[in-house]
This record gives C-alpha cells, structure tokens and sequence, in this order.
C-alpha cells in the first residue's frame, strides 16, 4: 500500500500519533502536498458518512478530524506554498441565546475537514457577530448557524434574516441542530440544511458547487 | 383508585394501573421546590448555580455554568478561561471533589421538608445533577473529554472513579438523613439522534462505575432509580437493566419507545416520548399537544410506560404547555382505561 492510503487509513480509524509520520514518510515518497491532503479530505468522508450511518460514534469522529489536524500540521509550509486549495471560508456559531457547542464543533471539524478554512464565533453569538464576521474576512463561501432549542429557533430566523438584509454576497448559509429541519429552514430562507455533522460536510461542498 | 404511587408501581410491574401516571405526579412531593422535588441538602447549597437569566456562577467543583433566560437548564462554559482541567493527565493535581464533612445540625435543617412529603400518595424524591458522564465533562468539555476516551483511557478510568467514590460519599449521607424512596438523577449520554459513545466504550468506562452507585442507593432501601437522560439510548438499555435503573425518563421519541416497552418493558419502564422539540415550542396549541399525547399513549400503551414531557423536570420551557400535556393525558386514561 502506497504511503498515501496508509494516511488516508489511518486517518479514518484516528491514529493520531501515527499519522505525521505517514504524511511525512508521504512525502518522501513523492506525493505531492495537496494530493495526500485530499488523501485525508477523502478518509474524512468515509468518517462522515459512517456517523451519519450510525456506525461511529463521536469520540471516533472527533479523534479522526484530530489525526487528520496532526497531519495537516506536517503538510502546512508545504501548502502555503503550492497553490490555494481551500474551498473557502466558513463562518460558524450558534445563535444567540443558545449555549450548546458539541454539534457546532463537529459541524467546524467536518467542514474544516472538508477543505474548508473555519472561523468559528462560539455560541450565544449575536446577528451582528455573524455579519462582522463576513465583512472582516477573505472569501467567505459558506455561513453555517446552529440552534438546538426550540427557544433559539427564532434566532436562527433573526440571524439569517440579518445578513440577508445586509445585502452581503457570494456566500450561503447552512442551518442545523436538533429542532432544525429542511422544512423551517425553507421557511426563513437559508440555502441549506444538514441533518447531522457528516451530512453538513457533504451539504457544504455541494452549496457552494451550486 | 389507587393512589399516585401506587398507580406507578402497577405501571411499571405490569400489573393493574387504573389510570396512566400522569407525568411527573408521582415524584411531585415538594411543591416549594424547583421540579417538585426534593433537592436541598448541604453539600448542593455550599454549590453556587446561576438563576435562570442571571450571571454565570461557579459550582463547587470549580465549574462555571451559565443559564440563558428561555432555556430549560444551566450550561457549563468551557473557553480556555473558564475549562477547570486542560489535560487529563493532571486530573489529580488540579479536580478536588467539594468536601462532603458538614455538622449534623446543617442536614438537619433539610429534613422538616422531607418530613411533610404525603408518602401515601407520592414518593419522597431526590432531584441529583449531574450525573457521573456529565460530571466529566463539566470540568474537561466535552470534545476534550471524547478525545480523552481514546487517547488517556487510563486517566480517565481514574478521574470517574474519583467522582464515582464521591458520589457514593454523598449518596450514604443523603440515605443517612432522608430515606429516600426515589432517586431522580440525570445524565444525559447523547444527542437525539445517538449516543455519545458506542455500547463498547460506555460498558467498558460507565457500567461499572453506575452499577456501585445505583447498586448502592438500592442497598440502602431506594425503591426506584429514576435516571434522566432525554437522547438517543436505545443501544444502552441493556446496561441500564444491569445498573439497576427502573425509569428511563426523557426516552426522545427517536428511541422507538413502543419497539423499547415490547424488547425490555418487564425490565425496565419507560418515561416520556413526548419531546420537548416537538410540543415545547413557542407556536404551540391544545391540539398540536393533543395529536403527540394520543400518539404517544396509543402506541406505547398502559404498562412499562408514563406519558412525559421529556425534560428533566415538571413544567415546560413554554407557558402553558407542561398543563397542556397533564389535561390530555387525563382524557387518554379516560379514554383507554
């Protein structure tokens, strides 16, 4: 097996101490940078998708986007000099009034997985946060909020109804958390909705593709 | 008509309920307290909490929590100011359980409310939170504390020992002083569509550490183990049986509750199906309730089953809908009994 699918492997079971040593050992073998970073992009849809299956869990989709950060550490000098091969920017928070950061932070990692570049604002963030956030940074693609209360739903309408009237573009927002559905996002007009964390990866890249 | 409790034990022992529990009736024993149930003692009131709406607080084991107005709980806050333990390989250096040595006369000032609980109509309930999985990640957060599962197993295994043996520290003083007949504790192990961790991983670091201190309580003369848990846990009801748990409130309706009753229901009985999500919102109506209610009765039927709200505790987050709840279950035992 090529150095190259050993990392992509050994991504998707998460061996992070294992993993910078392949990417390195990648290398001198003669991948190129980006390639074995699309190696990893690749393994973290594998991972994606067995969690949306239900055949992993979150400790095992956290520690593989872990191992995956491990090996784009070794790949960095190396990518900054090759040509971009981020998809974006991603701006990422949970809404106002709303606290909860475990769905959030595995949406950042899958995307972040996916060849996305994350900002993520934290949760209980306001509107406003959101749009200055857009404003303030480079080729933001995708905005993704989260809710997970029946409560805080109406931030979500109020977030996407803010940046909306800001007239700001050449982005979309994704929607998610559990009392989200593609229904209610419909009905206060974001551009998408992600079931769980490896469907909202997938949502992401065919958003922007769109 | 037999009394609430009375009602209950039917239920859950399969025998001749004439009516279904109606939520949270019967733990309902302390109306001065938040949830109805008794949750003063010593050792929780030397524990700071945020009022709802209010700044955030610090707790006894040094974790701050914060509760938003409108959301049903309190939350621990972990950015890097607020985390109380950064690596868990210093967990004993840095995690010091509260201390549990408090005079008598302290837990003696608890009891007059115990004492005024009608035990021929409810049980004397005890509200605990958090629970062991919750106390974990309370100090670490909870990505570093899923990391941790993985990386420092170890350590981890040692850090919920710590907690276990102080909970069960806390456990023999609240047996000690208030008898308890029913203990009400959460701990939620997942998100509405899974657990957090899988079977494998939840025997091999909870099974273990839950069997002593649920074994405990009913060494000590507890009749029912309510555990609230309002996610995805059908995967770990066989460890719930072998925890020795009676009620698994907050079952979300992702669980398959009526799939659940039929599987485990002589075993083990099952509280709620009727989700927060899907009735505790703020267009909600009579008949929205209504149709959720009729369902959730329909299909899980009078035994091993107490139609509930699936939070953690009587009432809603919305006016109104925690009532709205109690009337059409009431015209649902008239209906089906």
């Amino acid at each position: 097996m090529a150095k190259i699918d050993e990392v992509k492997e050994q991504v998707i079971i998460g061996k992070t101490k294992i993993v910078p040593g392949l990417v390195q050992e990648a290398l001198n073998e003669g991948s190129a940078a980006k390639d074995i970073l699309q190696a990893m992009i690749d393994g973290m849809k594998i991972v994606g998708d067995r969690f949306s299956a239900g055949e992993i869990y979150v400790p095992e989709m956290l520690i593989a986007a872990k191992a995956m950060s491990k090996g784009v550490e070794v790949l960095k000098p190396m990518l900054s000099a090759e040509a971009s091969t981020s998809l974006g920017t991603c701006i990422i928070g949970t809404v106002e009034g709303d606290l909860h950061d475990i769905g959030k932070n595995l949406v950042n990692m899958m995307i972040g997985s996916a060849g996305f570049d994350m900002v993520d604002l934290g949760v209980d963030q306001a509107p406003n946060k959101f749009i200055e956030a857009i404003k303030n940074n480079k080729n933001v693609k995708l905005v993704a909020c989260s809710a997970l209360l029946t409560t805080t739903l109406p931030a979500l309408k109020k977030t996407v109804d803010a940046i909306k009237e800001t007239g700001l573009s050449g982005f979309k927002i994704i929607v998610g958390g559990a009392p989200v559905t593609q229904k209610f996002a419909d009905e206060i007009g974001a551009d998408g909705y992600a079931p769980d964390a490896g469907a909202a990866a997938e949502k992401a890249k065919s958003i922007i593709a769109a | 008509m037999l009394t609430k409790r009375q009602n209950l034990l039917e239920t859950i022992r399969g025998g001749n309920p004439d009516r279904f529990v109606n939520q949270y009736e019967a733990f309902d024993c302390s109306p001065s307290s938040p949830f109805g149930m008794l949750m003063g003692d010593p050792i929780s009131a030397a524990s700071a909490m945020p009022a709802p709406g209010g700044a955030p607080a610090k707790d006894a084991w040094g974790v701050t929590r914060a509760w938003p107005a409108n959301v049903p709980g309190a939350f621990p806050v972990h950015d890097e100011a607020h985390k109380v333990l950064k690596d868990i390989a210093k967990w004993e250096k840095i995690v010091k359980a509260p201390t549990l040595d408090y005079p008598q006369s302290e837990w003696d000032k608890y009891k007059p409310k115990i004492a005024e609980v009608d035990k021929n109509e409810v049980f004397v309930t005890l509200f605990g939170a958090p629970g062991i999985f919750e106390q974990i990640h309370y100090l670490m957060g909870m990505d570093d504390s899923l990391i941790a599962f993985y990386e420092e197993p170890e350590a981890m295994k040692e850090l919920i020992n710590y907690v276990t043996e102080w909970k069960l520290g806390y456990a023999k003083l609240l047996c000690d002083n208030f008898a308890p007949e029913v203990i009400f504790q959460h701990d939620d192990w997942g998100s509405h569509r899974s657990s957090f961790l899988s079977p494998d991983m939840f025997e091999e670091f909870f099974l273990e550490p839950y069997k002593k201190w649920y074994g405990y309580y009913k060494g000590r003369g507890v009749q029912l183990v309510v555990h609230h848990n309002d996610a995805y846990s059908a995967n770990l009801v066989p460890f719930m049986i072998e925890m020795k748990m009676d009620i698994w409130q907050g079952c979300v309706s992702t669980n398959n509750v009526p799939e659940l009753i039929k599987k485990y229901g002589s075993k083990i009985s099952f509280m709620g199906d009727i989700d927060n999500g899907l009735v505790d919102r703020g267009d909600w109506n009579q008949e929205l309730v209504a149709k959720h209610v009729r369902r959730a009765c329909e299909e899980n039927g009078k035994h091993y089953f107490i139609p509930c709200i699936t939070q953690g505790g009587k009432g809603a987050v919305f006016d109104g809908v925690y009532d709205a709840i109690t009337v059409e279950i009431e015209k649902m035992s008239k209906e089906m009994f």
